[in-house]
């Protein structure tokens, strides 16, 4: 198949007929795109007694989905609401204010940032006039990560961002048991997500809702840029499976009553463990690990084949220095 | 069959000639798929790309190899010349510039050119970005410290694997006021002195760089030897 001049016209043919798809799709989505300006339609659902959960999509970030792929919450009280996560954009955090004022008369009372992802905390404008919570940790991530976080979150969905810049957390969140306007709520540091002491979780053991955020994915593959270490997130897992509860909030994916979404972590963790291990003890190179496939038993969770190569990249010079010697 | 190739072709065939012209003159070539080059889809770091080149396929032996990405600020990967024994694969991790077609072309004994590609999206910014170690100052207690492994490949008997990590700031001469710091020869000899593998890179390899290649040879006491632009020497028994 020698290069000349024909193959470039069928080249230039190919790009033109891509061009005219995309043309297509213009013209198909003109109209939707003007009724509907940027909208993110959040829909809460009460889930237990005044807890009220914004299910997001378990997708990537795209221009289409203005990053609403994250799950955000908001707990009513007598003392006003508490909101955990604030969404991915200045327009997320305001569209989610408005779906609370739409809920109860009861004023914001606090904010909590989980952790210093950007689809977390990049709301947060949109609660400027109110006190915000999160680990010192976490509030120290935020700080030296938050421009570059928000600089790719404009990158990745584009306008949707428009207005968006960092608000640091302006309290700090330590571990222990609080009673805010008659919830008794237990704060918790993990690590296995984002880093030593960086991951929040709260319990309601009022209503036996459990806050896992990022420590919990479900039906969406886990994402490991900040993990210290999957073995640590395994253990994490572990000590919130100890936990009473009775109905479990991920970070992304569905609430559920029951403890699927820990067993699901539980396995995936391990299996991932284990192809990165197995992989570098036979020598295979990062080209080779990220296509490895994905065992049925995971076909349910989304984005796994994706999320893996990240892994990869993150994860897997460390397992391959285990298994390299000073000397044969 | 061929959807990187084609993608990668008609997304730039403008840098497709500058950049062939650059590593191959004018010499005829052909685009094989034979000869494959894995990347990630997206490069989650862009600082640190894996790429494999293998072009075992090919069913004759090759005389050289020569890695580029054609929208690199520095193109040149790397340029890989095996002798007899030696597999026509070869794994290293490099850094992007912006999303970019990789390019492998490879010369044949009977001397034809022939050349795969694959293409890695990017966010972008890895060669103009200070290395790691820049940003610390431990880098030169670690200077030119190799880690290596051997492995016995599982799908081709008879040949192994040696992978080896050399710490080296690799810096590319293109962020301000830190010239160019680069791992640029690699040698592979056996026991009796013997050339293997030669393997010459670019700043534009990864800091602290992953490399690997194959072996169908049996010779158990392999000495790396590798030399950086400053002519620091690095040598190590695989
Ligand atoms: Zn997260």
């Amino acid at each position: 198949m020698a290069m000349n001049s024909n193959e470039h016209f069928e080249g230039v043919a190919m790009v033109f007929k891509h061009l005219r798809y995309a043309l297509m799709g213009l013209v198909f989505c003109g109209s939707w795109v003007q009724a509907n300006p940027l909208d993110y339609a959040l829909t809460p659902k009460e889930i237990a007694p005044n807890t009220w959960v914004v299910t997001g999509l378990t997708e990537d970030f795209t221009t289409q989905n203005g990053g609403n792929i994250v799950n955000t919450a908001f707990i009513v009280t007598q003392e006003g609401v508490l909101v955990l996560d604030t969404g991915p954009s200045k327009r997320y955090g305001e569209a989610l204010r408005q779906v609370i004022s739409e809920v109860t008369e009861q004023p914001i009372a606090r904010v909590y940032n989980s952790h210093h992802h950007p689809d977390h905390f990049l709301g947060n404008q949109a609660f400027a006039d109110v006190d915000i919570y999160a680990l010192a940790t976490t509030i120290d991530l935020i700080k030296s990560r938050g421009e570059a976080y928000t600089e790719n979150m404009y990158r990745m969905v584009g306008d949707w961002m428009r207005g968006t810049d960092v608000l640091l957390p302006n309290q700090i969140q330590t571990s222990g048991q609080e009673i805010i306007g008659g919830h008794s709520l237990r704060f918790m540091a993990f690590s296995g997500h984002s880093g030593a002491q960086a991951d929040l979780v709260i319990l309601d053991e009022t209503t036996g809702v459990l806050f896992a955020f990022d420590l919990v994915f479900y039906d969406r593959a886990l994402t490991t840029p900040d993990t210290p270490g999957l073995m640590q997130w395994l253990e994490d897992i572990e000590a919130l499976s100890l936990l009473d509860f009775k109905t479990l909030v991920p970070g992304h994916g569905e609430v559920t009553s029951s403890t699927k979404p820990l067993e699901q972590m539980r396995e995936y963790l391990k299996w991932l463990d284990q192809v990165l291990t197995d992989s570098a003890a036979q020598g295979l190179v990062a080209t080779e690990v990220m296509r490895v496939g994905i065992p049925e038993r995971f076909s349910s969770v989304a984005l796994a084949a994706q999320e893996l190569q990240r892994t990869v990249s993150h994860l897997y010079p460390n397992y391959e220095d285990a298994f390299f010697a000073e000397s044969f | 069959m061929l959807p990187n190739l084609v993608v990668a072709q008609a997304h730039d065939s403008v840098m497709w000639d500058y950049t062939r012209k650059m590593f191959l003159g004018d010499a005829l070539y052909q685009f094989d798929d034979r000869i494959r080059v894995s990347l990630p889809e997206f490069a989650e770091d862009s600082m640190q790309v894996p790429v494999s080149v293998d072009a075992s396929a090919i069913d004759e032996s090759i005389v050289k190899m020569i890695t580029w990405a054609d929208y690199n600020p520095i193109q040149h990967i790397f340029t890989y010349h095996p002798e007899p024994g030696m597999l026509p694969q070869v794994s290293i991790t490099f850094k992007v510039q912006q999303s970019t077609p990789v390019r492998a072309a490879v010369l044949t004994e009977s001397g034809q050119w022939l050349v795969g590609s694959g293409y890695v999206s990017a966010a972008g910014g890895g060669c103009t970005l200070p290395s790691e170690s820049r940003m610390n100052d431990d880098w030169q207690s670690s200077l030119g410290q190799i880690r290596a492994g051997r492995f016995s490949s599982t799908d081709q008997p008879g040949a192994d694997r040696y992978k080896f990590r050399i710490m080296h700031p690799m810096d590319s001469g293109l962020v301000a006021n830190i010239p160019s710091f680069y791992l640029e020869q690699v040698e592979l000899r056996s026991a009796n002195g013997d050339l293997q593998v030669r393997l010459e890179l670019s700043p534009a390899v990864s800091e602290n760089p992953s490399i690997s290649f194959d072996l169908l040879s049996s010779d158990q006491n392999y000495q790396l030897w590798v030399r950086d632009n400053d002519g620091n020497e690095f040598q190590r028994a695989l």
